[in-house]
This record gives structure tokens, sequence and C-alpha cells, in this order.
């Protein structure tokens, strides 16, 4: 391990490790690696990002068109299919014309990304969750598809270290599907939601709890608590909502041994094959279209699950004709993403509390567990595996209210008490959904772009329908009247939680990674993002992306400490 | 126009002084360029107003139609209505931009309301009487039920569907207006204290 500082061009040093994408993975690889005492090279492929450009207290009045563009699906016809894409933001959201991708025309995917510092961490949706033991083992309990190499008792103290630096407000429930964690209190639950709870706990024995969120409900670790504003995917001035740029990532340049080089659109990986080690990596700049190297001992790839499966796939060689540390053919297969669509929402007409604009605005929700095909609940007869829903009950303005004049204008802000649910269901890993390089298809730096190809498949579709029924069925228990079910499999990318692609396992015959997330192919080069999972669980993944990412740090820390790096 | 809608448009959402110096370090400002208006600062919500306003889409008949039409959908009461919030200029400005299927959508709705006021009073929709206005807004403002003597299924509701489409992009442009923020209460404050949530005793929820 070098331990010499060098303050000299960045790109003339040779690196203890390069770690390339600054989100949430990125962020802890350079924070751990860096604290640790490597010499480390974080490569982001956008800009810097500053507080000066958060707009979450900027009325939409403000706005040119009031929030309602028509403009942005000009340049981001995709990524607005992204809630988070809205007028205030689209310019941290990849402009698509420059950045392609391909599907076959029958399976349309949505891939909705941010190349910014931080990445997706700026805009994510907060919600954190632990997997759970079964989800580690599904394939033993079910017999689909393949066990991860870790259990939940090798993330735990992982799982841990992230939550108490992230600061997740939940409470604890005990749900055997559900692990607790390291929560700041949690947040409160309105009236329906309560009502819900209470209800769905007597007459289903189910888990209605409070969302799990990486915001925080009281200062920690230097950062503020939430000033309950509303819209945190448009920044947070007080940082109160978890983003790498300013947690992770500064963390790692006040180390001192953390090199940030933005602009760094990473083409590729280089490899010496003589002695089958990777060297570092070639980027082009964003802005001038040079074409760069940088040297490193270590590359780790934290690039986004497509993206550092797409790095790998551009890499290949003579000895990796396929793709780099592609022997056993798996790289690329497996894509998963969370089946969303199902659902129903309702009315709870015995609240009597109105809307109000001038109300704190909790950014967050509340969440119910998967019970289908729990340790303690029968086999379910149309499928396997389960969901989680996230959902909100709350008093809000009638936008729909009938008529028109004013009638119309008294009964909006008369209001309505609504309640609902969404589904995330598991998304089966399976080999038939996968990415390769179009070789007829290039972004705007020349660099080849993928084709994706994935749909959800029956077991997908069952989880919804079933995941419609019984969230109509907790909320006519609680009360709820007109009821409305949402019935859909969205497609595949509309979750944002891709997953897969180079998958861990303990077979290299039948997986990328190992349980470190290093290449079974080439010793020092790791995948610590999403394309590491090996089933998806229902969970929203980030927390585990970030466990995970921890873990395999420590690893290449004991590594370069015993010199085998 | 839901919940997410209105946090877009500002009213749900809330002002604090930055509370403490941004933790950033070395964050360098982004070229203006690759900045939103919005993330650079820019205010347009006076752009509307400016003297000498002409639409950019809407001829002047349109233009005049859809006056009269918002200010009966959102009328002024104890509180101005959409002629005031600017309603017409703002579906203008958002139409100028939109796709040529938008744009044809919305004038066909317009113009099945002028269609369907020369067919039953032999005269546009904006020079109407207002009783016949109103009588006429009333026969296109809710859906049309099946037969409750056959059980027969309604009839194709075009009327009501041109109508929903229309009040919807009023409905939009008023409430994130300025004056629809006011309509709604909002202070023009952006935070208001720490969430409380439900304080009942179990069973006893309103």
């Amino acid at each position: 391990m070098s331990r010499i500082y060098m303050p000299q061009d960045p790109l003339q040093q040779t690196y203890d490790a390069v770690v390339v994408g600054s989100g949430a993975t990125g962020g802890w690889a350079a924070k751990q690696l860096a604290e640790a005492g490597l010499k480390v090279a974080l490569l982001e492929a956008g800009r810097a990002v500053s507080p000066t450009e958060f707009t979450e207290h900027t009325p939409a009045y403000q706005l040119k068109y009031r929030d309602h563009s028509p403009e942005i699906v000009r340049t981001r016809p995709i990524q607005k299919q992204c809630y988070a894409c809205m007028e205030y933001n689209y310019e941290w959201f990849v402009n698509d014309l420059d950045n392609p991708y391909s599907t076959p025309p029958d399976k349309p995917f949505t891939w909705q990304r941010l190349r910014v510092l931080g990445g997706r961490s700026l805009v994510w949706g907060r919600q954190s969750y632990r997997l759970s033991d079964s989800d580690f083992k599904a394939a033993s309990l079910d017999g689909y598809g393949d066990d991860w190499p870790i259990s939940y008792a090798d993330l735990a103290p992982f799982y841990d270290i992230v939550e108490k630096y992230v600061g997740i407000t939940g409470a604890a429930e005990g749900n055997e599907m559900l692990p607790d964690g390291q929560f700041l209190p949690p947040m409160k639950m309105s009236c329906g939601e309560v009502l819900l709870r209470e209800r769905v706990k007597a007459k289903f024995a189910r888990t209605v709890t409070i969302g799990r969120a990486a915001v925080l409900t009281q200062s920690h670790n230097g950062r503020a608590a939430c000033h309950y504003c509303g819209p945190c995917e448009r920044g947070c001035r007080t940082f109160s909502y978890f983003s790498s740029p300013f947690t992770t990532v500064a963390d790692a340049q006040n180390s001192g041994n953390c090199t940030l080089i933005t602009n760094a659109v990473v083409s590729h990986v280089n490899m010496d094959n003589a002695s089958n080690k990777a060297t570092g990596v070639t980027h082009v700049d964003r802005l001038t279209r040079q074409v760069k190297e940088v040297r490193a001992k270590s590359v780790i790839l934290c690039a986004q699950a497509m993206e550092s499966t797409r790095i790998l796939l551009n890499s290949s060689t003579r000895e990796y004709p396929t793709g780099l540390a592609n022997s056993s053919g798996a790289l690329g297969h497996y894509l998963m993403d969370h089946v969303v669509g199902g659902g129903a929402s309702g009315q709870l007409r015995e609240m009597k509390v109105r809307p109000d604009a001038n109300q704190p605005q909790r950014p967050n929700g509340i969440y119910i567990p998967r019970f289908r095909n729990t340790p303690s609940s029968k086999k379910h007869s149309q499928f396997i595996r389960g969901y989680g829903y996230q959902g909100e009950g709350g008093p809000e303005f009638n936008f729909a209210a009938e008529g028109y004049g004013a009638s119309f204008k008294g009964a909006v802000k008369e209001g309505a008490y609504g309640i609902g649910l969404g589904a995330f269901g598991e998304s089966l890993a399976r080999w038939d959904n996968y990415i390769e390089i179009d070789s007829n298809l290039k972004d705007a730096w020349g660099i080849p772009a993928l084709r994706i190809v994935m749909t959800h498949g029956d077991n997908e579709a069952a989880l919804m329908d079933d995941a419609a029924a019984q969230a109509a069925e907790m909320l006519e228990a609680a009360g709820a009247k007109d009821i409305k079910m949402q019935v859909r499999v969205e497609m595949p990318g509309m979750a944002i939680h891709e997953l897969g692609t180079a998958r861990m396992g303990n077979d290299p015959k039948k997986s990328v990674l190992n349980a470190f997330n290093q290449t079974h192919d080439v010793k020092n080069l790791f995948v610590m993002d999403g394309a590491s999972f090996v089933s998806s669980a229902c969970q929203n993944p980030t927390l585990t992306m970030m466990a995970v990412t921890v873990r395999a740090c420590s690893h290449v820390i004991d590594r370069f400490r015993k010199s085998e790096i | 126009m839901k919940r997410r809608d209105l946090i877009r448009a500002g009213v749900l959402t809330g002002a604090v002084a930055a509370l403490r110096p941004p933790l950033a370090r070395a964050q360098i400002a982004a070229p203006p360029s690759e900045l939103t208006p919005a993330q650079s600062g820019v205010d347009a919500s006076k752009d509307l107003a400016a003297p000498g306003w002409k639409p950019l889409f809407h001829d002047e008949h349109q233009n005049e139609t859809l006056i009269v039409l918002s200010e009966l959908i959102i009328p002024a009461t104890d509180t101005p209505g959409a002629k005031e919030a600017l309603v017409n200029r703002y579906i203008d400005l958002v139409l100028a931009a939109d796709t040529h299927e938008n744009q044809r959508a919305f004038l066909n709705s317009l113009g099945y309301l002028d269609g369907e006021s020369i067919r039953r009073y032999k005269a546009a929709f904006r020079y109407l009487s207002r009783e016949d206005q109103d009588d006429l807004l009333h026969a296109l403002a809710y859906p049309i039920g099946g037969s409750e003597w056959t059980g027969a299924a309604p009839p194709a509701d075009v009327g009501h569907t041109h109508f929903e489409k229309l009040k919807q992009r009023i409905g939009i442009a008023y409430y994130n207006s300025q004056i629809g923020t006011r309509e709604l209460g909002w202070d023009g404050n952006f935070t208001h204290g720490v969430y409380q949530g439900c304080e009942h005793p179990e069973g006893n929820h309103k």
C-alpha cells in the first residue's frame, strides 16, 4: 500500500484503486478505501454538483412551465418517465440523445439515470430495507435459481455500519422478512395509516410500518434533521437525506487520499495480459473528448449495474473475447428490476381532516413487508417469492372534483382523505433477461452502447395480480370506499432497481464475482454495485448494495495489507 | 392532478434558510449551460404578465374563448379566478412548445365546444349569453350513464371527454400559478415544523 501522497498530475500516477462511479456504492468504496490509507482515484462521468443548484424551495410558479415543461421530452424522452425528472432538475439526468441504448421492439425497457457527481443518490427514493436470510437462501427454500454466496449473518455487521453512518429513520417490528436495523427515531404515521395498521394487524396478522428511509429525524454525523419541506429529489440544503457527494465522497476527499476526477466517461478496463491483471481504466473526457488513462493496482466498478457490465463487455481481449472476466458466459445475464404496477387506492371518508397547504411534508410513506411464501406462511399456489408495498394515506386536495365553477373550486379545497398501496415484487433472475453490446450503436463519446433484452414473466404478473387484490382487501378492512385496483405489469426499468448482470457465486463456471465482489477471472478487478445481486428479493436494494460494497472493501483492504494486490 | 403534482407545484413545499454552511468541499459550480433555469435561479413568475403580451400559439378567437371558458370553470369568488391568474397565457405558452399531437388534441376540444355552441345556439361559445354558456357546459360537465330502463350501455361520451381535457389543462394552469397556490391557502413558507402524524388513542382516529 502506498502511503506517500504525491500532488502531481492525477493521470501520471498509479493509484492503489480506481473507483468508477460516485453514487451510493462508489462513494462508499472511495470513503472506505481512502480512509484505510489506500490512494484512490474516484472517476465520475458527469460534472461536480453544488448545493447552490438545489431547488427544493423554489415554487413551481417561478418556473417557465410551472413544472409541466413540454420541452424536457425533446432531449430526455426516456428520463421523463422517471417521476423525479422534472423541469427543476432535468439537467441532472442524462441526455437520451447522447446516451442511447436499444431494445427489441416488443420488449421496451426504461433506463433512468443521472451522470453527475452522486448519480442517482441525488434523487433516489431513500427507502432503505434489509434483505432477510430467507432472501439470501431463496433458492434453497423454493428450488428456483441460486442462493447468494453470503448469508444474512455475513452482511448484518455491514448493514450496521452503513445504517449508523447514513442515518435511517424507521421502527423495529421484529418481522421475519424484514430484519430491524440501527434506526433513528421513526417518522409518525397519519391517522389513516394508523387505522390501516391496526385493522390489517387484527384481520390479517400482517405488519404495516412506517417507511424506513435515509432521511434524518435528528441531527446526525454533522447533518441537520429533516425540515419537512417535501421534494427531496430537488436537493436538500440541510443535507438531511443521504446523497453521496455531501457524505461519503466528501469524507473520501477529506482523507487526503482520494483524487476526484469528474467528466471521466470510462470506456473500458485496461489489462496486462501476461500477468492477467487489470492495470487501470481508459476514459473519454466528457467535454474535450480526449482519451485518457488512469493507472491503478486495482479496478473497482461502481458505475450502476448495467453500466459496470457494459464496461466489462467493452473490455474484451483475446483472452476474454466475450467480455472481461466472462469465462463463465454469465456476464450480462440475469438482469432484474422489481416488478411494479399492482396495488389499490381508496378513500377513508370517516376521516374528518382537511387538506392544508401549510402542513409539514413527510418525505416518507408506509411499508408492508412481504407476507407471501414466508417461512411461517404456506406456499402460494400461483407464484413463488413475494412483494412488499409502499403506500401513503392522508388528506389531499381534490383536483379531480366533478363539475365546474364555484362549486368545483370549493370541492378542490374540501379535498378527500386518500389511501393507497403500490407493490414492488421480486423479479426472478432469468438467463433470458440480459444485456449485450449493440454493435451498431455508440454513445456521444464513441463508446459502444447496450442492447437491453428484458421482460417480466408469468411469475411477476401473478405477483401483481395478487398484490392488487390483497391491497384492495386490506384497504377494505380499513374502511376505505371507492376502492380502485391497479393491475398492471409496468415495463422493466420502471422500478429503477436494476440488478444483476455480473452475479456473485461460489462456482466460477456459473457466476462472474465471488462472495467479495472480486471477479473470478481477474483478481484485482471488482464490481461493487447492484450488478452483483444473485436474486432481487422485493426490498428496495440501495441499502444492501451499500452494505455489500463496504463488506467487499474490507476484503480489498485486507488484501492490500497482506500485499496480495 | 395528484399529490405529486401539488408537491411539484410548490404548494406543499417550503423554504428554510440554509441551516449550516454546505458540507461539500471543493465542489465546483456547474457551467450555466448544464443547469436548468430553476437551478440557475431564474424566476419566470412575472413573464406572462409582461405588457404587450401576444399569444404564441392561439389565434385571437381561440385566446378569447379560452379566457371565457377558464373563468367559467374557475371563476373569481372571494378569491381571484382563472382570468386573473392568466391561465390562457400559460396554456398558450405550454402548447406553443408542445407536440403536434397535443396541440391538435387541445384545438379539437376547443373546436368541439364552439361546434356544439353553433349547433345548439347558432353562435360561437364566447358570444353566448351567460345562461346559454352554463346550459352548454352543464350538458358536457357530467358523464352520461347507461339506460336505467333497459340496462343498455351509455353512448360514447365525446362531449364530456373534451370537457374533461379542457378542464384538466385549466386546472393545472390555475393551481400551479401564484394565485392558485394562494387559493389553496399556502402561506408562502417552506417549512411548517416537524410532521406530527396521528396523536389519537388506538381505535379512535378521525
